[in-house]
């Protein structure tokens, strides 16, 4: 493994035009995430066509690089403006905006950092050592019934997050689910709630939705603040976290890794429900439950440590087996498929300098994070200091962009701005947008894994049941759901 | 009413509502799959009968205890603060930030991105309160300017033209001075 990954280093360090492109991808990815409203998710789809002219190791490590900054860049602008760069980021504005209403904004970006840069590195170095055989136990235990049972523990516990009461919760999650299932089915193809339009066919793209509910409906609640006089502005702080602090939480940090490495080596997965565990794990071992969500650090440090430590285990069942874990490692297949290459065991064996570079490049992408973010955090806290009346419609425009690039199809701008609209409405009654935004990603390969489960067990539950994983992850969310409820029915209101 | 609110009210016939009308369009697509035996409509009808179920929970639950957050609730802010709408100016102010960018994503199919912006960048900070000109056109200008640099000059994106003259006719002189500054550098 040693020696790979010095080949691996030196043809990442021996040529200048691939140093080149990996600082591009390290910069890019940082500086789209922190950008608010547009995401890495654009710069990667601006820059599809032009790898078409890169080498296929230049190209794939590109996007690894980018994946792995972008996912530590979203988290700024969660923690700055309660607008998440991506939905993996969703869990890191629970307590990472309140830290910054409560003049701490240094405070979790520099705990945001390093514990990026801790998950990515840890996650790298697991990869490294474990693609082949982790894959292999992937292929040998996980099939569509256990992706269903994650899926569905996942949303559990989703819907224990966010909403003023459970029943806000699970409604939230409900809508994302019915917002998934416009377009084709996964199993018969046929068409369901176009409402006439063909442009629908294809269902609702994630990039629009997501900036419309996370983006515009925070523009939309702020800007109502400041046309009726009530606008404050975010108070601005540089102080860092101790080492003490962060040392305190040790093992939120030790967990969250696990929990999103193994998050981010199933197949469709990734790091958006590794960061929703990875919190809710940290919530259901706290012995404070209730500071949650008010600005606490563990809550950006549990978040930020599991969406990091599944960007390396993502790659696992991308590059092993060619399932991609969600829409930049999406992309990644397409990059490999413009040089007629196809993403699975084969590589191992055709392409090893390929696989080599892009490990390398992902270990020294999350090192990066730690050196390359503590410098650009000072400077980015000051976009804490531009008045509101530049930086919203500056959001609003760069989502409108961000939405738009992703298929060239003005629908997404439009359906962007309804979501944000939705979104400011619900937000305003107490329901949870990552709720929304989590079933609206899982819902598809929900259905898709359940049908092809419920296919395979010839619709017989108990054989379901008889697999051990699948019945733990059922279980699991069952209690989740039961625990809920028992404390929806029989838990007093907050007295405010 | 126990504990019950217009707005929960409200609530329940909104999750009601959007569980029917989804319920009679999923007629459509009522078809048999051969290979599967719930169909394309067992996956969308569960989920539209759970959300009938969990409004009415939501509904008993505002009228049992009222719609204060939950004790325990993780990420659930309650609205400390809250805006009273006191005059119809407010509605309308409010109604003016939510639709105007929706008027702007519609007209950008006729209009186009380089024509359309900018008036909307300016019509916006009006909405939104601000009424000194030199602010609104400065920063409009600012704004454009990054946009066009970051988008149309260096990552070369491709944005909405518009269908319609006279504003096709703008976007494409940009898009051709754009190619002659290619062309000399």
């Amino acid at each position: 493994m040693i020696e790979n990954f010095l080949a691996g280093t030196a043809t990442l360090f021996g040529d200048p035009f691939t140093i080149g492109i990996f600082i591009f991808g390290v910069l890019g990815g940082m500086l789209f995430g922190a950008i608010p409203g547009v995401s890495m998710l654009t710069l990667a789809a601006i820059l599809l066509p032009f790898t078409a002219d890169l080498s296929p190791a230049q190209g794939v490590m590109l996007f690894a690089v980018i994946y792995c900054t972008g996912t530590y860049g979203g988290a700024i602008t969660a923690i700055l403006f309660n607008i998440p760069g991506a939905p993996e980021n969703a869990p890191t504005a629970f307590d990472g905006y309140p830290m910054t209403q409560k003049g701490m904004a240094g405070k979790a970006v520099g705990a945001a950092v390093l514990c990026s840069a801790i998950g990515g590195v840890a996650s790298a170095l697991v990869m490294m050592s474990a693609t082949e055989p982790l894959a292999q136990w992937a292929i040998m235990n996980i099939g569509p019934p256990e992706i269903f049972a994650l899926v569905f523990f996942g949303l559990a516990v989703a819907s224990s997050v966010g909403g003023r009461t459970i029943w806000k919760g699970w409604l939230s999650v409900l809508l994302g689910l019915l917002i998934a299932t416009i377009g084709q089915d996964p199993v018969g193809g046929i068409n369901r709630f176009n409402f006439g339009y063909s442009d629908l066919a294809a269902g609702i793209a994630f990039v629009p939705a997501i900036l419309g509910f996370f983006a515009v409906s925070e523009i939309f609640i702020q800007a109502e603040k400041n046309v009726s006089g009530k606008y404050s502005a975010p108070k601005f702080n540089v102080d860092f976290p101790s080492f003490f602090e962060l040392w305190a939480h040790k093992i939120a940090v030790v967990r969250s890794i696990f929990v999103g490495f193994f998050c981010g080596i199933l197949p469709g997965i990734g790091a958006t429900l590794a960061a929703f565990m990875g919190y809710g794990e940290a919530v259901r071992w706290s012995k404070n439950k209730s500071e949650f969500g008010t600005g606490k650090l563990e809550g950006v440090i549990s978040s930020e440590t599991a969406n990091n430590a599944a960007t390396g285990a993502a790659m696992i069942p991308l590059l092993a087996l060619g399932l991609p874990g969600g829409a930049l490692t999406a992309m990644m297949v397409a990059v490999f498929q413009m040089h007629d290459l196809e993403p699975g065991p084969l590589v191992f064996y055709n392409s090893p300098e390929l696989i080599w570079i892009v490990f390398a490049a992902m270990f020294y992408a999350n090192l990066s994070i730690l050196f390359v973010g503590l410098i650009e955090t000072k400077t980015i806290l000051y976009l804490l200091k531009i008045p509101f009346q530049f930086l919203a419609p500056m959001i609003l425009m760069l989502a409108s962009i961000g939405a738009y690039i992703s298929r060239g199809l003005v629908l997404d701008v439009i359906v962007m701005f309804i979501a944000g609209i939705i979104g400011f409405l619900l937000r305003r009654s107490g329901y949870s947008i990552p709720g929304i935004v989590l079933g609206l990603i899982l819902g598809k390969i929900g259905e898709q894994n359940f049908a092809q489960g419920m296919q395979m067990v010839h619709y017989d539950l108990g054989t379901y049941f008889s697999r051990p994983i699948c019945t733990i992850l059922i279980v699991a969310g069952v209690l989740t759901l039961l625990k809920s409820l028992h404390s929806a029915f029989f838990q007093k209101p907050k007295v405010t | 009413m126990g504990k019950l609110g217009r707005t929960d009210i409200f609530e329940a016939v909104f999750w009601l509502l959007i569980a029917i009308i989804f319920f009679a369009f999923s007629f459509n697509f009522n078809q048999p799959i051969e290979i599967y035996k719930f169909g394309a409509t067992g996956w969308p009808r569960v989920i539209l009968f759970l959300m009938a179920l969990v409004a009415l929970g939501n509904f008993y639950h505002a009228f049992s205890k009222g719609s204060k957050a939950q004790e325990g609730r993780v990420g659930a802010k309650e609205n400390d603060d809250p805006i009273e709408y006191t005059s119809t100016g407010q509605y309308f102010k409010t109604g003016m930030v939510l639709i105007l960018p929706l008027l702007y994503a519609v007209s950008l199919k006729p209009v186009g991105f380089y024509s359309g912006t900018p008036i909307f960048i300016a019509l916006i900070m009006i909405a939104w309160g601000e009424r000194r000109v030199r602010f609104i056109l400065t920063n409009t200008i600012l704004i454009y300017a990054i946009l066009i640099g970051l988008f149309m000059l260096v990552l070369n994106a491709p944005l909405p033209q518009g269908n319609m003259s006279p504003f096709y006719d703008i976007s494409a002189f940009m898009l051709k001075t754009k190619t002659q500054l290619d062309q000399m550098f």
